[in-house]
């Protein structure tokens, strides 16, 4: 398995962990999540979105998309996007996602 | 983003917090000694502030943080720090100054709602947007010295307005039908329209803007995903709870409006009021506090069942002080302003609390 596979990954394993808390679901349920890539320089790139450009819930999310990608050892460097393109929408939710199901399934898949 | 910028918008952030903070605390403090708490000279505030610092000191100041930091972007930090230096100007005696800043402060929001509608044109931004405007006007009106009562109307609008457009926002996920959008679309802007014609025709403007209200709390509580959501548990639950117990207040005061109207002064003036701003926005605040915490601080609030102490008082209180109004009974509503204090810092002890000493669930912090 090639590195970037593996980081992409784990990454995609810790940010089913961070929860949105005005609605309860992991960002990855939600398609918060557009991309993730490593580009030329080694660094890994996280391009993720809100559910709208005014979320207060932006400066939470950040920090935890930080944090986690911090907690992945393979990481050297990592910078993470805000995008607004395309527009979120409720239609980029994964289907039959359970809103406010918090604390959210183990991530053990238990 | 540069990692010292991110430092200096979060120490930004933290001292525009604590501001908010200390709006509300001296809102509440005129909010008693308007009740006749009668403190030494040296605490002495100037009772009839309490309005103007609980709507700008505390909310405008909250409101134009929480938004502004969502952008990220220094510019944005001008509202709230702007609201804050017109709280400290205009309680110290500086109106003139003060004025500014308040003037200041109001632009530079609907400049950040202007710029959220811009980056995305969408119904709930407008609507914000539009609390941001009522915001504006209401402050323009107070600093030309228009007597309260007359621009109260506005001073209301800006946190229901804000908290509508967020609730449509938020209700995205029930997949409301187009029809009940452009409803509820259509009730708040006419909502607005009788605003405005209230300077003009006061008891018919009320009377319909009361209707309207009314159909605003039923279009919300039939969409809400509170209704659903209340079957849920902890802090959704509790959010349900707030919510539902929110909307119910707005019925209470649209009925109460179109009953006696918007008097100029007096009980069933105090009583609508504190309908709206305890009954609705406070409980919509406690609604909120999981989410607008961590939005804030970064850190979720542990749950606990205390909270639904605060609850209780500030909606029993507030029934006691409301009866007291509409009965004329002075002792009974200053037993429930006191109760409705009492309500409000329990809250915010709680919340002081549970980040101080109470660890989230392992589950929520997997990262």
């Amino acid at each position: 398995m090639n590195k970037e596979f593996v980081i992409r990954r784990e990454a995609a394993r810790k940010f089913w962990g961070v929860i949105d808390p005005e609605l309860g679901v992991n960002i990855v349920d939600l398609g918060l999540i557009y991309r993730m890539y490593m580009r030329d320089d080694d660094t890994f790139v996280v391009e993720y979105t809100t559910t709208t450009p005014g979320c207060p819930m932006r400066r939470y999310l950040q920090r935890k998309i930080e944090e986690a990608l911090q907690s992945i050892e393979e990481i050297e460097e990592f910078e993470t996007k805000l995008v607004f393109e395309p527009e979120w929408s409720v239609d980029m939710i994964v289907d039959g996602v359970e809103f406010f199901s918090v604390p959210p399934p183990m991530m053990s898949g238990k | 983003m540069n990692m010292n910028k991110t430092k200096l918008l979060d120490l930004f952030f933290g001292i525009l917090l604590v501001t908010a903070g200390i709006g509300l605390l001296l809102g509440l403090y005129t909010g008693l000694i308007r009740m006749g708490l009668s403190m030494p000279g040296a605490f002495e505030l100037d009772a009839m502030a309490h309005g103007p610092l609980m709507i700008n000191g505390f909310l405008a100041t909250l409101i134009s943080l929480e938004r502004g930091a969502a952008l990220e972007k220094l510019w944005s930090y001008i509202a709230p720090f702007s609201f804050f230096l017109a709280t400290l100007l205009l309680m110290t005696g500086y109106a003139y100054s003060g004025g500014f800043f308040l003037l200041l402060g109001s632009l530079f929001l609907v400049i950040i709602m202007g710029y959220l509608c811009y980056l995305q044109s969408v119904v709930h931004h407008y609507i914000m947007a539009a609390g941001a405007v009522t915001l504006l006007i209401g402050n323009v009106l107070f600093i030309i010295n228009e007597p309260v009562f007359e621009l109260i109307g506005w001073w209301i609008a800006f946190p229901l307005l804000t908290i509508f457009g967020e609730r449509l926002e938020m209700n995205r996920i029930m997949r409301p039908p187009k029809k009940a959008q452009h409803l509820f679309a259509g009730l708040i802007a006419a909502w607005i329209i009788s605003l405005a014609i209230i300077h003009f025709h006061r008891d018919l403007a009320w009377l319909i803007n009361s209707l309207l209200l009314i159909g605003v709390a039923a279009w919300l509580i039939r969409f809400d995903v509170a209704r659903r959501t209340i079957k849920s548990r902890e802090w959704t639950r509790y959010s349900a709870w707030c919510l539902l117990t929110g909307y119910g207040w707005l019925i209470i005061g649209g009925i109460l409006g179109m009953i006696h109207g918007l008097p100029a002064a007096g009980y069933i003036y105090d009583a609508l009021l504190h309908i709206f701003f305890v009954g609705f926005v406070f409980s919509m605040i406690f609604a909120h506090a999981s989410i607008i915490i961590p939005s804030l601080t970064g850190k979720l609030v542990p749950w606990s069942r205390y909270f639904y102490l605060p609850f209780f008082l500030l909606h029993g209180f507030l029934l006691i002080r409301v009866v007291g109004d509409l009965l004329y009974v002075t002792d009974i509503r200053i037993w429930g302003s006191y109760g409705n204090v009492a309500a409000i810092l329990l809250f915010l002890g709680g919340i002081l609390f549970q980040l101080t000493f109470k660890r989230s669930t392992p589950a929520f912090s997997q990262t």
